[in-house]
């Protein structure tokens, strides 16, 4: 979440492309755990390899439980 | 670990947060607080996760910690000071909805601050389109109501008037905000005292141990419970059956929860794209929803702190129906999605543990709000009110009647009250015969009220759902029976849903109709779906459900097998 120069409001929103959360530009613990990767903005690794794994689940399914 | 101590500060943690809330019950003047108690108090430490909470409305106690973070990332603990009491209500920092506003008080101890109180509570009027706070054709979160930052209402224990005048001047009734407001401020005023109290007897190093110690027990007891759990990918779908705007259309809420070890992932990808109208839910309202329905799955006795929550993992995709992007509308989320993305965590895991869940309920607070001028006093009035639903069979007994849905544990309010304070009369209150879904164990029944208008005008909105898609049925059980809201026209003989009698595009949701005096209004709640095959429920059960008038003679027959009942 980016907030304007003068910290009166918010510029824009910017969320893990995974998990949703909200990524704070005014937070350093956040924007050191941020992965960005082909363009898209991650809060942390593990909602990378989250993110690839269920990819490569869904291109070729393992059977679920139903 | 120090077992008694901890057994001990986690009880007088807890008994604080009920006092807490019953300040906040005594002193409120909305109905919504006084009598529906839909509010939630608790204790969080300085890094805002939750430490301690009162057993109240599980979709803010499953919110408070994300609530309470969001805020500490813009108000860092530095920049408090003892007296400061924090307000906010944004669904796009960490918040739930527009009428949920989270109120926390540092908590300092010889100058260092050892955690916060909190209370949130849902506002009854926040401005916006439609008194009563529900837009049910909301387009944008402007038209919802006002949105609040994190703000400091008080500062240094001095109220911050500038503020005050701002909420105040935006909402239809600030005589009644300003009552509500303040019972949020009484209440995270007990709670920093009496911490305050704990710290003291106990020394503020023995509390932060043994509070560490009470997170790392429930993580542990948490990960016990999931590790009972098969592993394995359980998958399940729902539909919502509108968005208010887009006629015929409906919404996916998928979930996949993957089970491994002593960790769950819950993952909404799948679901839906966010919707033109108000039925979008928050990442708030999602990682609640999530740690509600894991609540419901596990252990009750395992205090509920952010340390039961350690285990659990949620994955809501930014742009859809669980995790609204900024300014798309959000007010019907955490009232109406949540239940449903709940319900579809129970439905998914039904296939591991078809013991711990239930079927479908009702998963609607019918939240029928309204507002006008009273004919007697001339002041505004405005009213947030919720109905109770049937909830769902379950492996071991029925579901329950007429109860608030899952994410609320919140109280109906009394037909004696409800008259008092509004210009209806309750013509009647009933049970719905046959609207628990057939089951071995049946479906909780929902209800119907009718009321009349006593006033010249009252504007009406409502934000629903089960119009269309019934609650359904687990192991071969019926589903529930379907909700509806109903008008009849002072001197009309026919009763009409809101499409037919107003043009609106959608019977569950809609803004701002205009109710006359002598028109009358009825809300048929959702009943819960039944579990299990109806040919093996007792006949004893059956006879007492025909007897009581639950269940017709004739449903009795047909969906039961029942030769008489």
């Amino acid at each position: 979440m980016k907030f304007s120069q003068n910290g009166l409001y918010i510029e824009s929103y910017n969320k893990c492309t995974n998990c949703g959360s909200l990524i704070y530009d005014n937070s350093a613990k956040d924007k050191q755990q941020e992965v960005v990767q082909d363009g898209k903005h991650f809060c942390s690794q593990w909602c990378v390899d989250w993110k690839a794994r269920r990819d490569l689940r869904r291109a070729a399914p393992v059977q679920a439980i139903e | 670990m120090d077992f008694v101590t901890m057994n001990i500060l986690e009880s007088t943690m807890v008994s604080i947060c009920r006092e807490m809330g019953i300040v906040l019950m005594k002193t409120s003047y909305s109905t919504i607080f006084n009598e529906a108690l839909d509010f939630t108090c608790g204790i969080a430490d300085m890094n805002g996760d939750m430490i301690a909470v009162a057993d109240y409305c599980p979709a803010q106690i499953g919110g408070m910690p994300l609530l309470v973070q969001s805020c500490l990332k813009e108000i860092s603990v530095s920049e408090m000071e003892d007296g400061d009491i924090i307000v906010h209500n944004d669904p796009y920092r960490g918040g739930l909805h527009t009428p949920e506003h989270t109120f926390f008080k540092p908590i300092f101890v010889d100058n260092e601050i050892m955690g916060f109180a909190v209370a949130i509570g849902h506002i009854a009027e926040v401005g916006g389109t439609a008194p009563g706070g529900f837009c049910g054709e909301a387009t944008e979160i402007f038209h919802e109501g006002l949105r609040i930052p994190p703000v400091k209402i008080k500062k240094r224990g001095q109220d911050n008037v500038e503020v005050w005048k701002l909420l105040l001047a935006n909402v239809r009734t600030p005589r009644a905000n300003y009552g509500d407001l303040r019972a949020l401020i009484a209440a995270v005023d007990l709670g920093e005292k009496q911490m305050i109290g704990v710290y003291k007897k106990y020394g503020k190093h023995k509390v932060k141990e043994t509070v560490n110690d009470l997170l790392l027990y429930s993580e542990r007891r948490m990960r016990a419970e999931l590790e009972a759990i098969p592993d394995g990918i359980y998958s399940f779908a729902d539909y919502v059956e509108s968005d208010g705007i887009v006629a015929d259309r409906t919404y996916t809420i998928a979930v996949e929860v993957h089970k491994t070890g002593g960790n769950i992932v819950v993952d909404y990808t799948g679901s839906s794209p966010q919707a033109a109208g108000p039925i979008n839910a928050t990442l708030g309202v999602s990682t609640s929803a999530a740690y509600n329905a894991v609540l419901h799955m596990t252990d009750p006795s395992i205090p509920r702190n952010s340390g039961c929550f350690r285990p659990i993992r949620v994955v809501a995709p930014p742009g859809t129906i669980v995790n609204v992007d900024f300014p798309a509308p959000e007010v019907g989320g955490n009232t109406e999605t949540h239940p449903r993305m709940v319900g579809s965590i129970l439905g998914a895991m039904s296939k591991a543990v078809p013991n711990r869940v239930m079927a479908a309920e009702g998963a609607t607070h019918c939240n029928f709000v309204f507002g006008g001028v009273d004919a007697l006093s001339g002041e505004y009035f405005a009213c947030y009110d919720l109905e109770g639903v049937g909830w769902g069979g379950r492996a071991f007994a029925d579901g329950n009647d007429a109860v608030d849905s899952i994410n609320g544990n919140c109280r109906i309010t009394p037909t004696e009250v409800y008259e008092t304070r509004f210009p209806w009369r309750i013509e009647s209150l009933a049970f719905n015969v046959d609207s628990g879904g057939a089951g071995q164990y049946r479906g909780g029944l929902g209800y119907s009220k009718q009321m009349l208008c006593l006033n010249e005008e009252i504007t009406c909105s409502q934000m629903t759902d089960r119009h269309l898609f019934a609650p359904w049925g687990l192991e071969g059980g019926g589903e529930g029976g379907l909700g509806a809201t109903l008008v009849m026209k002072n001197g009309g003989t026919q009763w009409q849903t809101m499409r037919e009698a107003y043009g609106k595009t959608s019977t569950s949701r809609f803004s701002n109709i205009t109710i006359r005096k002598g028109d009358r209004v009825r809300l048929v709640t959702p009943g819960g779906g039944g579990y299990g095959d109806p040919a093996d429920r007792t006949q004893e059960a059956l006879a007492t459900d025909v007897r009581e008038g639950y269940v017709s003679p004739e449903a009795a027959k047909k969906l039961y097998g029942s030769p008489e009942a």
